[in-house]
């Protein structure tokens, strides 16, 4: 009797390890480039440093995603439509964050319109330094995200979901209602 | 100021009454108006090539207790950029809308509305949200608009437990 379920055991983790090998260097990128350190992101995309090596590519729509860039400065707009995008994604999903803007505000740190730290809305796995971060801190980055995959710590998704009251009420304290209101959702 | 800024203003001063002007640049006129002739003179000057509303501005001059609204016509035929400007009063800000000469004012009234609170009568869409999504504070452009207050009390701010300074770092 034990053995099989030690056996089980041993299947479930071997499964999960292909998995984990395969999720870490096959990384679809959701961009969402709200501020100005997007602007590091072709030159690490394109031929001089070509994370296609690493197995990472841009993705279209949140769904078919792994995971979501965050460059830069959030405004409040910005946050309500990000929220949107990252609930959309199917886990396991991973949240990088560019630059000191969405570690505590960066320079718009006094802004009435932009958040101070995105870790207070949404879980994040790696932050990348730099105002902009230069494409090695990019790349760099993304390495240590996959490495991270590999054993198994980026688990910001599972904090998310463990924590959603949390995180909802940090949400609705500064955003007032989830829900966008445009003239495009009218 | 080259001759078709010249021949403008002269125009323009024969037909209103200016209150101030100022050439900030070689292709640029600012001209001030008293708040009533605002409309007859954009309506005259738009007959006069200046097709284009570039944009309508506000400036906060609290200490005069006034707003200024500065709407800036461009003419594609002479390249000349001019600014109509006029000053409204502050306390209890409201202008007429010019959205019958100029139609895409109607975004940049609401925009005007939306970060300085002035109402613009006739234009029923300037009082929707345009930037700012459940805005629940003073139009945050206003001059006595405290901004880091508000964002201190709305936004955690991180804190820093060690001190990374070089005595920091003896210890
Ligand atoms: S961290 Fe610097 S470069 Fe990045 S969005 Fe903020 S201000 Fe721009």
């Amino acid at each position: 009797m034990d053995n099989t379920v030690e056996k089980q055991e041993n299947i479930r983790k071997g499964w999960d390890g292909i998995s984990r090998f395969f999720r870490a260097n096959s990384i679809w990128m959701l961009m969402y480039c709200t501020g100005c350190c997007a602007i590091e992101l072709p030159q690490a995309m394109t031929s001089r440093y070509d994370m296609e090596r690493l197995g990472m590519g841009p993705m279209a729509t949140p769904r078919q995603a792994d995971v979501l860039l965050i460059t830069g400065y959030l405004s409040l707009k910005t946050l309500r439509r990000i929220i949107y995008a990252y609930e959309q994604m199917s886990t396991p999903k991973y949240l990088v964050a560019f630059g000191p803007c969405t570690l505590n505000g960066g320079i718009y740190y006094d802004s009435h319109a932009v958040i101070n730290r995105l870790d207070q809305y949404l879980p994040i796995d790696v932050y990348i330094a730099g105002c902009m971060p230069k494409p090695e801190a990019v790349m760099n980055g993304f390495n240590d995200l996959i490495g991270m995959i590999k054993r198994k710590e980026a688990n910001g998704w599972k904090k998310y979901e463990q924590n959603k009251d949390w995180y909802r009420k940090n949400q609705i304290q500064a955003l007032g209602e989830l829900r966008i209101k445009d003239e495009f959702h009218e | 100021m080259n001759k078709d800024i010249k021949n403008l203003v002269a125009d323009i001063k024969s037909r209103f009454e200016l209150v101030g002007e100022d050439y900030p640049k070689d292709d640029q006129a600012a001209l001030d108006f008293n708040s009533r002739d605002i409309h007859s003179v954009l309506a005259y000057v738009k007959s006069q090539g200046f097709r284009q509303l570039s944009i309508l501005s506000c400036v906060d001059w609290i200490k005069d207790n006034q707003f200024q609204l500065v709407y800036i016509v461009f003419n594609w035929e002479t390249g000349i950029r001019l600014q109509v400007r006029t000053r409204i009063d502050r306390s209890n800000p409201k202008f007429t809308t010019v959205t019958s000469i100029y139609p895409g004012a109607k975004y940049y009234e609401r925009d005007v509305h939306e970060f300085f609170g002035v109402e613009f009568e006739g234009n029923p869409d300037s009082y929707k949200q345009l930037f700012l999504e459940n805005w629940d504070d003073m139009p945050p452009l206003r001059k006595d608009f405290d901004s880091k207050a508000y964002s201190d009390r709305k936004y955690p701010v991180r804190e820093y437990a060690a001190d990374f300074s070089k005595a920091g770092d003896k210890k």
